[in-house]
């Protein structure tokens, strides 16, 4: 027996999970076990290839549950579950809409007046930092830009469970700490919910999360659970000036290596 | 809102040289040509004369011959390119909507697609007799499998990432659909129907150019038959004419729908 269930957060328990293309199968997640209670900002780090993408699809409700045992808040994972979000690796915005509409388009499945939804849009925008650009096409946007509408339309909706894939890693170290910094403040001030986030940098793992998972290649099995004990508010800037920091960082790099 | 790129990326600078170049192209083609035919070194019977063409272009035009018979082609254009496209992403709809319906038809559609149109001709004079009509078949037969196959790869393009948000925000299969699939296939649809207005004028052509009547194509067999190289090349001027016409039209209809998509080239 695992620790206890915890009732309001996300519980995992013996998945695994097995891609299946003709003849060939490719074990993706073996035997996982994960509590992470209700409000707690984790992280999922690993090699690629080592299941943290398809562990998130599962909790997305994307990929569907094979063997084992997935509750979310009590209930299995479901795509389209209202208290579920889901930020893509690439910012997944709809390019004939503008960041505005992009952001409304999400909005709209909680909120049904348009008045009410258009005065919380353009607060999520101006709080993002694209007060200016509400009616900018995607395509007039740095990818960094986009990226922060994708983190506004994500937000929007106020889920309980809020899962980040990768959010932040096609863009430059600066932008990356940037958009951290405001990742943290939506979390922290507009809604503190569960996060979990997949990501291959460990420095912004340790930035940003209560706690670490750390995953072996592929199957992918949790090899380490690392809690980080930074104190919050945090501001990720000013985090990466610290030495403790940067010593935190160097050890979960020594547990990614030999895990590998 | 400052825009990032000029139109297209080209600089106005960019553009005049990239039209001048084009101008000089034609110019020194078309120089060489009456060259050619003035000086007896290539048979003038055979291949024309540029100065005579373009002064036999302007007469037509003016006598009312080519508008006339324009006016005829275009009728029978207009109303393929229509039926065609109504029919071709109404099949697009349905095979979208039921895949298996897809996987049915595919081979099907391609082995059709593979027929070479003009062989049907004969066939369609049998049914539909010489008039109108007949002209529409050949027309729809090919604009439909153009617009057919290119707003199937357009929905088939559909970002993958685009249709998981739409299933974790729980967006219903039909506004899924509408407000997803249909934006993202859009501008592969305009390339089709670019394309498939070039071909349909190409279709109508051939059909007159076979069943006779009293559009362009018929004008062109007419003046083939009757030996007069200049004939035949001034109604192709007024061809070409007609089709970047229309080819620019639907480029401009084009551009205030699918505003945040640079145009696919056909």
């Amino acid at each position: 027996m695992g620790p206890e269930p915890t009732p309001e957060g996300i519980h995992i328990r013996g998945l695994s999970h097995e891609y299946v293309r003709g003849d060939e199968s490719v074990e993706a997640l073996r035997d996982v076990a994960l509590e992470i209670p209700a409000g707690q900002f984790v992280s999922l780090v690993g090699a690629s290839g080592c299941g943290k993408t398809t562990l998130l699809d599962i909790l997305s409700g994307l990929l569907d549950v094979q063997t084992g045992a997935v509750r979310l808040a009590g209930r299995p994972p479901r795509a389209g579950r209202r208290d579920t979000a889901r930020m893509f690796a690439r910012d997944a915005l709809l390019p004939w809409k503008s960041a505005f509409a992009n952001v409304d388009f999400a909005l709209a499945t909680r909120v049904g007046d348009a008045a009410e939804r258009a005065s919380q849009v353009e607060r999520l925008l101006e709080s993002v930092g694209l007060g200016e650009f509400k009616q900018a096409l995607p395509s007039e946007l740095s990818q960094g830009m986009r990226q922060r509408v994708a983190l506004a339309r994500t937000f929007s909706l106020r889920s309980r469970f809020i899962m980040l894939d990768e959010p932040f890693g096609a863009l430059d170290a600066l932008t990356k700490i940037n958009l951290q910094d405001r990742l943290v403040e939506l979390w922290e001030q507009v809604s503190a919910s569960t996060v979990v986030l997949v990501t291959h940098d460990l420095a912004e793992a340790a930035a940003l999360s209560d706690r670490v998972i750390v995953m072996s290649p592929r199957p992918g099995r949790i090899v380490a659970d690392v809690a980080i004990g930074l104190p919050r508010p945090r501001n990720v800037r000013a985090l990466h000036a610290t030495d403790g920091f940067q010593k935190l960082v160097a050890g979960l790099w020594e547990t990614l290596d030999s895990a590998s | 809102m400052r825009r990032f790129i000029t139109l297209r990326g080209f600089t106005m600078k960019e553009r005049l040289t990239l039209a001048g170049g084009r101008l000089l192209l034609i110019g020194l083609w078309g120089a060489a040509w009456e060259v050619a035919a003035a000086s007896g070194a290539l048979p003038r019977g055979l291949i024309g004369q540029p100065s005579e063409f373009l002064l036999d272009f302007f007469k037509l035009v003016v006598d009312g011959t080519f508008p006339a018979a324009a006016l005829i082609t275009l009728e029978a254009v207009f109303i393929a390119f229509v039926l065609g496209a109504i029919l071709a992403l109404l099949t697009a709809l349905l095979m979208t909507a039921f895949p298996m319906a897809e996987r049915l038809a595919a081979p099907i559609i391609d082995a059709l697609n593979a027929l070479p149109r003009v062989a049907l001709i004969p066939l369609f004079i049998l049914w539909f007799g010489i008039g109108t009509e007949q002209k529409v078949a050949s027309g729809v037969s090919i604009m439909y499998f153009v617009l057919l196959s290119y707003t199937m790869a357009g929905a088939k393009s559909t970002d993958p990432d685009h249709l998981r948000l739409a299933r974790s925000l729980a967006i219903p299969g039909w506004r899924t659909f509408l407000e997803i699939i249909v934006p993202s296939a859009l501008p592969a649809i305009f390339a089709g129907l670019r394309l498939g207005m070039i071909y349909t004028v190409l279709g109508v052509i051939t059909a007159e150019l076979i069943a006779g009547g009293k559009g362009l194509g018929t004008l062109v067999s007419y003046y083939s038959n009757t030996f007069n190289p200049n004939g035949v090349f001034a109604t192709l001027i007024a061809l070409v004419l007609i089709t970047i016409a229309l080819t620019a039209t639907m480029s401009r209809i084009e551009r205030s729908i699918a505003k945040w998509h640079a145009p696919i080239a056909v």
